[in-house]
């Protein structure tokens, strides 16, 4: 009886495809969190970067911000229209980072 | 620097392979876990956003290992949570409309649908650790070593976990057939 159950089991529960979107919600969604990387650097206050207990919040929007776009670049490394916009995020967001640290060791 | 960077586009590299080998494992069991595609697939995004985020710490405490195990946990504690978030089981845990009809072929259609949606049915009632080890058997083929690392379990306990998740299950099948005839 257990044998027949288990042929029963593999047919009963046989893999299912993913549909063809999910790759792209996938992907659509590293842009997100990459694209809100970018603004949270956007408007940070340069004043709120003098006090050391606020770096860890523009870093970890860095580190967001850069892992969510090489995956989105992995993910979609067909799409070279997405491709130009996550260099595009880069450039503002290590633009964004310099200017603030600039600042801070010119005010220094 | 540029080390660093070599070693990222490694990652991102395996990171890519390891998503599109096992994208359909991943939502395999997903679907059969929480009995429809819309969750199935909410579920399967956020397994790999969260796989992503750990990806470079997995890789380095695998040793080498296979990361399916590891790819499944994520997905069973998103879907635990999931649950528990609605403080509910589903109420129907597999689509009516598609549970047999999109996975299985013409013939199993014809020639076994009763059979096949008994099964299903008892799948359903079997306690969550034991329909859990099933869905990967089966619907994953993993083998017990990995259903043990999913599972956070022994071999050995592993082992006996499947064979009385059979066990009940062809139970609660005759039953059925039984009380079909």
């Amino acid at each position: 009886m257990s044998g027949d159950v288990e042929q029963l089991l593999r047919r009963a529960l046989a893999p299912v495809e993913p549909p063809e979107d999910l790759s792209t919600r996938v992907r659509s969604t590293l842009q997100s969190i990459s694209d809100m990387a970018a603004e949270e650097l956007e408007g940070w206050e340069l004043a709120a970067m003098r006090d050391p207990r606020n770096w860890a919040r523009p870093a970890i929007a860095v580190v967001a911000g850069g892992a969510a776009g090489a995956g989105l670049l992995l993910l979609g490394r067909h799409q070279r229209r997405r491709s130009r916009e996550l260099r595009a995020v880069a450039r503002r967001t290590a633009a964004t980072v310099g200017t603030a640290a600039r600042k801070i060791v010119a005010r220094r | 620097m540029a080390h660093a960077n070599n070693r990222k586009a490694e990652l991102d590299a395996e990171f890519s392979e390891c998503y599109r080998t096992h994208l359909r494992d991943v939502y395999s069991y997903l679907y059969y876990r929480v009995g429809n595609h819309h969750d199935a697939e909410d579920l399967t995004e956020q397994t790999f956003l969260q796989a992503y985020r750990h990806f470079e710490r997995a890789l380095r405490e695998s040793d080498g290992r296979p990361l399916r195990p590891w790819l499944i946990r994520i997905a069973h504690n998103l879907a635990a949570n999931l649950y528990r978030d609605r403080s509910r089981r589903p109420q129907s845990p597999l689509n009516e409309d598609s549970t047999v009809a999109t996975p299985h072929s013409t013939e199993d259609l014809v020639s076994g649908r009763d059979e096949l949606a008994r099964v299903l049915e008892g799948v359903k009632v079997l306690p969550d650790d034991r329909r859990e080890a099933l869905i990967m058997r089966f619907a994953l083929g993993m083998d017990n070593r990995e259903i043990a690392r999913a599972l956070g379990r022994t071999d050995g306990a592993t082992k006996v976990l499947i064979h009385r998740a059979i066990k009940q299950l062809a139970g609660i099948v005759a039953l059925e057939q039984e009380g079909g005839s």
